[in-house]
């Protein structure tokens, strides 16, 4: 400690520089928390997949529909416990900025394939004998200030669900879940009764308005390969041939190419951490270049070498810690600031869990002290090494 | 035998048959050519040459801040020929004080912090450590200066702090290489004066470098180097 006024007043003589390194500094930890948090957020959803749950499309595409019909189908193959129907609906809030997710599920299947969405049973109770209830994620009721028995209207965007008019919705529930048994459960989502969606279209659409997919539940998840490939076996010729995928599957599909975007956010960080490595190695070799007759002045009056060494990269660390520290409170205030942000907040609310973690922090410090120790490793060994009588002959 | 009795024994400094070669690529520049030289406990000494002569390498030796390339060096009693690097900086924190010619005081450190500075390496309390710190800066005359940066000093006050500095561990032995050189003739006398009571009063023995005759007159002892070799 008896050396610590040495060691910062030697900060704050070159202050405008020691602040600009600092900075960049913080905006690399910025930035790498932040592309972290996004990959583990991305990583963190495809993980809440359940394995013992497969989910049948159109083979060509989420866009197109299945048929009613291969729900008994597909219900009737061996291994299979239960089947849901479930329809991105696609509706908008009141203003497109209010984006959440809404599908049409079946209620009592839909409770019993998901057990991690749960609901006091007077509110799961209401649900199921309520056509036009609806169930909303607590945060999704949070952010909306709904409670239940709120009426709320919304209006798909997709034409053959759009009806002149708003479709509306009681809440009857509004679902929680397990956090440490299903972590990862979505709680920003609305669901509703499909029959109420079929009922509203059927005329509109010649009764036939079908199916986005079907979620369906085996009893056992070692068969998930086998039967995966026996019901797209048995539509493979039909006019409507299936794509059959465990729900993980299904969940990368929707962040598509997450595992290459994951590469590449955790490039662009490697990139701009190691631009920034070069960046502030380089102010600290001036820095300490600067002081050679300093350090030969301190080896003189007996700092030993590594002393000297020790002064330097405390020196370093600090402006590493310190960066680090900025770095990421700035990162803990854009994840406060992001949920607002319109479109961009629409976009994150679909992460359950995003958010500055400690295990980034960790992380995000640890790379900012690795930075700084790094960053000051030469020119500490450059004054580790310097030869007093060398260095003195130079002034 | 205390390093005390022997420094009684064989004088401040003793310096036996070293010699010193500077390699510069591939030219070797023998700079001290089998100088011997012994320093008397309490002796003030001028070492004087031209430029080049190697007054000032001689003064690194003794000051332990250089290796002869063979030969003895043995200062307050201690051979510095077998010390490690780490010994060696714990010797010089507690047996030299050095007083450069550019005064060379830390620029960010006020003038008391610079006095500070040696005794950080002991294990003195703050409380000490200021106290003595002002004490050395009080005998140089400058306690009424001691917040002040060395920016905010003259060439003679800046040197007066370095002096303070050197004196501030009670070093046996003070070396000083040119501590005039750079100083105008008033500032000179005074530093000169201050040596002299350490001399006298503290009974410090004082190696001296210096180019100036008039700097030269107040040691007891002037000896001469040439081309590595003393000649008088």
């Amino acid at each position: 400690m008896k050396f610590a006024p040495l060691v910062l007043k030697h900060l704050h003589k070159n202050w405008v520089r020691t602040l600009s390194t600092v900075l960049a500094l913080a905006v690399c930890i910025l930035l790498f928390t932040t592309l972290r948090t996004v990959v583990a957020a991305i990583d963190f959803g495809l993980h809440a997949g359940n394995a013992g749950r497969l989910v049948t499309r159109h083979n060509v595409s989420l866009v197109f529909t299945l048929p009613l019909t291969y729900k008994q189908r597909i219900a009737a193959f061996p291994g299979v416990e239960n089947t849901v129907i479930e329809c991105w609906f696609g509706g908008v809030y009141r203003d497109p900025k209010n984006f959440f997710a809404n599908f049409a599920v079946e209620p009592e299947p839909f409770l019993q394939v998901f057990p991690e969405i749960m609901l006091p049973p007077e509110q799961k109770e209401r649900w199921l004998n309520d056509t036009r209830g609806a169930i909303v994620g607590r945060k999704l009721a949070q952010r909306f200030g709904w409670k239940v028995g709120d009426v709320i209207p919304l209006e798909s965007t997709i034409p053959p669900y759009r009806i002149g008019h708003p479709f509306e919705f009681v809440i009857d529930g509004i679902y929680d879940t397990d956090e440490r048994k299903y972590p990862g459960t979505d709680l920003n989502s609305l669901y509703f009764n499909y029959k109420y969606l079929y009922e509203a279209t059927k005329d509109r659409s010649g009764g036939y308005i079908g199916i986005g997919w079907l979620t369906v539940k085996i009893a056992n998840p070692e068969d998930a390969g086998k039967i995966s490939k026996a019901i797209d076996a048995e539509f493979e010729n039909s006019d409507k041939p299936t794509k059959t995928e465990t729900e993980q599957a299904f969940l990368a599909g929707f962040v598509a190419m997450a595992g290459n975007l994951a590469l590449l956010l955790n490039g662009i960080g490697l990139a701009v951490a190691f631009t920034i490595l070069l960046v502030t190695a380089n102010t600290m070799s001036i820095a300490i270049r600067e002081r050679r007759q300093e350090i030969a002045v301190l080896k003189t009056l007996g700092f030993s070498s590594a002393l000297v060494l020790t002064l330097i990269l405390t020196e370093a660390l600090l402006i590493g810690a310190t960066g680090g520290l900025i770095g990421l409170g700035l990162s803990a205030l854009l994840m406060k600031w992001l949920p607002n942000v319109p479109m961009i907040g629409d976009v994150v609310a679909t992460y359950p869990n995003f958010g500055l973690s400690a295990t980034t922090s960790a992380f995000g410090m640890g790379v900012a002290l690795l930075l700084g120790l790094l960053a000051g490793f030469f020119p500490a060994m450059s004054g580790y090494r310097s030869r007093i009588a060398e260095a003195l002959r130079q002034v | 035998m205390s390093a005390t009795a022997v420094a009684a024994k064989t004088g401040a400094v003793n310096v036996q048959n070293v010699v010193k070669i500077y390699q510069r690529d591939s030219q070797q520049i023998k700079v001290l050519d089998g100088l011997t030289l012994e320093v008397p406990e309490g002796e003030f000494l001028a070492l004087m040459g031209p430029s080049g002569s190697g007054k000032t390498t001689l003064l690194n030796l003794i000051a332990g801040i250089d290796r002869a390339t063979s030969g003895t060096v043995r200062v307050a009693g201690t051979d510095l020929t077998p010390l490690g690097e780490g010994e060696l900086a714990k010797w010089r924190s507690q047996n030299i004080g050095f007083i450069f010619q550019f005064y060379n005081l830390i620029p960010v450190l006020n003038a008391l912090e610079n006095v500070e500075l040696p005794l950080l390496l002991s294990h003195l309390s703050k409380k000490e450590r200021r106290e003595r710190s002002l004490t050395a800066l009080r005998i140089v005359g400058l306690a009424d200066r001691s917040k002040h940066y060395p920016r905010q000093l003259s060439g003679g006050q800046e040197q007066r702090v370095a002096i303070a500095r050197a004196i501030v561990t009670d070093p046996a032995v003070l070396v000083a290489d040119e501590p005039t050189g750079d100083l105008d003739s008033k500032s000179a006398e005074e530093i000169l004066d201050l040596m002299q009571t350490f001399n006298k009063e503290f009974g410090k023995t004082i190696v001296m470098v210096t180019h100036d005759p008039r700097a030269a007159a107040r040691a007891h002892t002037q000896r001469h180097l040439d081309k590595g070799v003393l000649t008088e």
